[in-house]
């Protein structure tokens, strides 16, 4: 009896003195970069929160790396996340694939409405939200402040500017861009496309998320005007080599008059202390006389897996993880463009951030690259064609005319025929 | 009747890894099978084909792998008699020792993912050992894995430092069955070692040299592993191979189908060295 | 003297690889391959660190190193149990058919596996086969069972028929005939084919990269690409030097002890095959 009652006594203490459950974690994968750059928030949050912990899985640099990584676990439905950070343009894809889980039954229909217009494309495919943005950033015109009054406001004027300066040698180049054959050619064109009033894709219901549109006199136009500035000397030829580095560094040694590049790039023309630094201005891209420029939206955003254990609590990190507390960080320490409507009605954010006015009007209207699961076929006929021209020769029209064709070939062997 | 049982097993493991792959393909190749269709056949009228046909992607990487194959396995055999030659040793002189054989098939031995990453720090730029070589000599550093034109022939180095131990292998072994009588009289006549090396070994070696061929050309218009830990396929897609495309077809666009249809598209380009192959054992046994 | 330069260029890329692996990060980016490092010259900076640290990562490096160690002993011992009696019967054919089988190995032996990825990947899917190592064991026998039976195949042929005949006018059935005339004979053949096997586990990439998505599970050639792709490390050529040369010490070492083994067998079976 007194065994019991010592057993009594001591059972209910052993199991206040344990009863602390092991906590649960949230598993994310993210590319290398943004995994530092939300370390800070994250040890945070874990001392915060005894009862739920985020870790941090550290990928690979390089986006497409990492989408591989993930892609061999979930082809094999082993994978050991529950959250994924993952790129834009692979939403429709891993959702077609049936690895993400709707975000909506978790987070509200209203998940995104704080958030600034253009980060809210490529979110959504097929009727559900699968993709919570973390960052939107946009492609950006670069300018000199000590050789214009003010930026060009289309197209013409930033080829008079550039020819001007050109001319009276003040400048070697007038307008450097990405023209190698890679993703970055895909953003270029996209933005050259809809400076000329064209669009690469038809957003449409159903699986495929639309057609290609590569059709019409505008969207020659967008791709001969392209060809046109490396032929009339206003870009290098050597462009058609040029990924975001070669254009930034040509550009931070005095030899051009406009670049257009990612936000990154304007701290380290101001910091990097070259011939530049100090004289550099920046605005939205822009578009033919008569019609709207934009960039091109490159936004990495939080996915929920379907194999989650745990989605609740897993959602829940999520939100935190898009949330205002960390984008704050990451605009703050790094310059990532916040999604928020109110980060960029925050004051002190606008005091210490002096491109957020811009990012802002950048990312209202941002323009999309397809949204579908085939963009990586799309975007690698369109690449290939485009390079092709500029470093070749040809016809814009013909380079249209066959991107169009081979997009169209891609979608009915990938969909098949319904009858 | 025990014979058969007793070869069933192994043969019918082979027919399942080896046979109902290229059937398996060449349905898929009539079907689109892609995330569109949550990787489930559906028809698509041969589809698949017509795109391959105006596929500039793929036939960049068809060229690119035959290049690599043709000027890898020339490499390969040149280097790979001047090997076995000296693996043998001269002719009634000592054979080269275990330590030489050791070293000499080390290179073949090691995973070729293994040493891909090795090569990766050798080719650097600038501070890999080769770069660092030439700042030393005075000469600017190169970027032996950023520039297309050079990248592709770094990457046949990479092979032939592979696959010559193999070829020289075989190529020693041919040596070895060559009767050193016959050499013997020739050296009574006078002659020196090119002409024995022209007029002896080279007619009795050519099954030999044709067999090493067929198996690396094979191997080597397979090429995988080399290409995607070394390059991964860059600078922009100028060293892919048609197995990477195929492999970048399935795991990365989720397009099983097409990946099939560049896979079989592979597979009937094999049968080219086959080919080939067969009518040198022709030729050779015509002139024989 | 050529015997210098074939050495230096067979051992020369791994060498160097030693070298840089015992080089700490700022020595080999600072000055010609840290020739001019600082901490003076070559004598200067000299660190077991990045061997520390491919040990201590989760999982431990020597953890691929085992995995592709049970799926090579798994793959070799599946293999010589399907390619020895294979081998035995195909050489008790005669005529059209064996010369007819022994050229379809031949074409199998010589394809490309890569090619093979795709279907493979679709088996691991259905059957559920994928992340588990002795699984792995299935495709890899396959794949090996070619050369396997070729080896084999050529070994029997060599040896003198009397054996045989006399095991056979005592009453021993063919599997006992096998089993206990002829297998002991086999021996050298068997461990040449065994090693060669081997060999071919360890190198073989794209199954295993298919096959194997968990971190701890997978084989050797695998986790060194999932190295190579990865951006922990800043600076990463000491780290990947360390990883080529812990990749390829278990191979040096077979090498070492059984080259003669490895060089007859393929020697040998080019020979008779």
């Amino acid at each position: 009896m007194s065994l019991g009652l010592l057993l009594g006594v001591a059972l209910p203490h052993s199991l206040a003195a344990g009863a602390v459950p092991s906590p649960l974690t949230v598993r994310v994968l993210m590319p290398a970069s943004f995994a530092d750059a939300t370390a800070e928030p994250v040890k945070r949050f874990n001392v915060a929160h005894r009862d739920l912990q985020v870790e941090v899985v550290r990928g690979p640099l390089d986006g497409d790396t990492l989408s591989d990584l993930a892609v061999s676990g979930l082809l094999l439905g082993d994978t050991p996340y529950d959250l994924l950070l993952i790129d834009q343009t692979w939403t429709a894809r891993y959702a077609a694939a049936g690895w993400l889980a709707p975000l909506e039954p978790l987070l509200g229909e209203d998940a995104l409405d704080g958030m600034v217009a253009g980060a809210r494309l490529a979110t959504r495919f097929d009727g559900h939200l699968w993709r919570f943005p973390l960052q939107g950033d946009t492609g950006l015109l670069y300018w000199r402040t000590d050789l214009m009054d003010r930026p060009p406001r289309d197209t013409a004027e930033l080829e008079s500017i550039s020819r001007r300066l050109q001319r009276h040698g003040r400048v070697r180049w007038g307008y450097l861009w990405q023209g190698r054959q890679y993703e970055g050619l895909s953003c270029v064109v996209s933005e050259a496309l809809q400076a000329f009033g064209a669009h690469w894709w038809e957003p449409g219901r159903g699986v495929v998320g639309g057609r290609p549109s590569l059709e019409g006199p505008e969207a020659v136009a967008a791709v001969r005007w392209l060809q046109h500035l490396i032929l009339s000397g206003i870009s290098p030829p050597a462009v058609v080599g040029f990924a975001e580095n070669e254009a930034l560094q040509l550009f931070a040694a005095g030899e051009a008059a406009f670049l257009r590049n990612w936000p990154y790039a304007y701290a380290l023309l101001q910091e990097g202390g070259g011939p530049v630094a100090g004289h550099v201005g920046v605005t939205t891209l822009v578009g033919a006389p008569g019609q709207r420029g934009a960039g091109t939206l490159g936004s990495w955003g939080l996915a929920l897996l379907r194999s989650s254990p745990h989605p609740r609590e897993a959602a829940s990190v999520l939100r935190w993880l898009g949330g205002e507390e960390v984008q704050r960080h990451l605009a703050q320490r790094y310059g990532y463009a916040p999604t928020w409507t109110s980060l960029y009605e925050d004051e002190s954010l606008q005091r210490d951030l002096p491109l957020l006015a811009v990012q802002r009007r950048a990312l209202e209207g941002a323009v999309v690259r397809p949204v579908t699961p085939l963009y990586a076929q799309l975007s690698d006929v369109l690449q290939r064609q485009v390079n092709g021209l500029l470093s070749g020769g040809g016809s814009p029209a013909a380079a249209i005319t066959t991107s169009q064709g081979q997009s169209e070939l891609v979608l009915r062997a990938a969909a098949g025929t319904t009858g | 009747m025990t014979a058969w049982l007793l070869m069933l097993p192994a043969l019918t493991l082979l027919a399942v890894v080896f046979l109902a792959p290229l059937a398996r393909y060449a349905w898929l190749s009539a079907h689109a099978t892609s995330v569109l269709t949550a990787l489930e056949p559906v028809a698509n009228g041969g589809a698949n084909w017509l795109r391959l046909a105006q596929d500039g992607r793929f036939w960049q990487d068809a060229g690119q792998t035959l290049r690599f194959a043709a000027v890898s396995v020339g490499l390969e055999l040149l280097l790979g008699l001047a090997l076995a030659l000296l693996l043998r040793g001269p002719r009634g002189g000592r054979a080269a020792g275990g330590g030489l054989r050791t070293a000499v098939l080390l290179p073949w031995a090691l995973p070729a993912t293994v040493m891909a990453l090795g090569w990766r720090w050798i080719y650097n730029e600038p501070h890999g050992p080769l770069n660092s070589l030439l700042i030393a000599a005075g000469l600017p550093p190169y970027p032996f894995l950023s520039t297309p034109a050079s990248t592709w022939f770094a990457v046949v180095v990479a092979d032939v430092w592979r696959s010559t131990p193999f070829v020289a292998l075989l190529l020693l072994a041919g040596l070895q069955a060559i009767p050193p009588e016959l050499e013997e009289a020739l050296v009574l006549e006078g002659a020196d070692r090119w002409q024995i090396l022209r007029r002896l070994l080279l007619p009795l070696l050519s099954p030999w040299i044709g067999l090493a061929a067929l198996f690396r050309l094979a191997q080597a218009l397979g090429v995988f592993d080399l290409i995607q830990v070394l390059t991964g396929g860059g600078p922009a897609g100028s060293t892919e191979s048609l197995a990477l495309y195929a492999y970048l077809n399935a795991m990365r666009f989720l397009d099983f189908g097409y990946g099939a249809t560049v896979l079989l598209a592979t597979f009937l380009l094999l049968l080219l060295p086959g080919l080939l192959w067969l009518m040198w054992q022709r030729r050779a046994g015509s002139a024989a | 003297m050529i015997r210098a330069v074939a050495l230096l260029w067979s051992l020369g890329p791994l060498l160097w690889q030693l070298y840089t692996s015992l080089r700490p990060a700022d020595a080999l980016v600072s000055g010609p391959q840290g020739l001019g490092s600082p901490g003076g010259g070559i004598f200067g900076g000299w660190t077991l660190q990045n061997y520390s640290q491919l040990l201590a990562a989760d999982p431990p490096f020597w953890r691929y190193l085992l995995n592709s160690a049970v799926v090579g002993v798994a793959g070799t011992a599946l293999t010589l149990l399907l390619a020895i009696p294979c081998a035995y019967g195909l050489q008790q054919q005669r005529g059209a058919l064996r010369w007819g089988t022994l050229a379809l190995l031949l074409a199998a032996s010589l394809f490309p596996t890569a090619l093979l990825f795709l279907a493979l990947l679709e088996w691991a899917r259905q059957l559920g086969l994928g992340n588990h190592l002795l699984a792995l064991a299935l495709p890899y026998a396959a794949l090996s069972l070619p050369l396997a039976i070729l080896l084999l195949r050529a070994a029997l042929a060599d040896l003198p028929p009397e054996l045989e005949d006399a095991a056979r006018l005592e009453g021993l059935g063919p599997l006992q005939r096998l089993r206990f005339v002829l297998l002991p004979l086999l021996a050298p053949a068997i461990a040449s084919t065994a090693i060669l096997v081997f060999l071919f586990s360890w190198s073989e990439y794209p199954i295993a990269l298919t096959w194997i998505s968990r971190e701890s599970l997978l084989t050797l050639s695998a986790a060194i690409a999932r190295i190579g792709a990865s951006s922990v490390f800043t600076i990463p050529y000491g780290a990947f030097a360390a990883a080529t040369v812990l990749g390829s010490l278990p191979l040096v070492l077979l090498l070492l002890l059984f080259q003669r083994a490895i060089v007859s067998g393929l020697t040998q079976g080019a020979v008779k095959g």
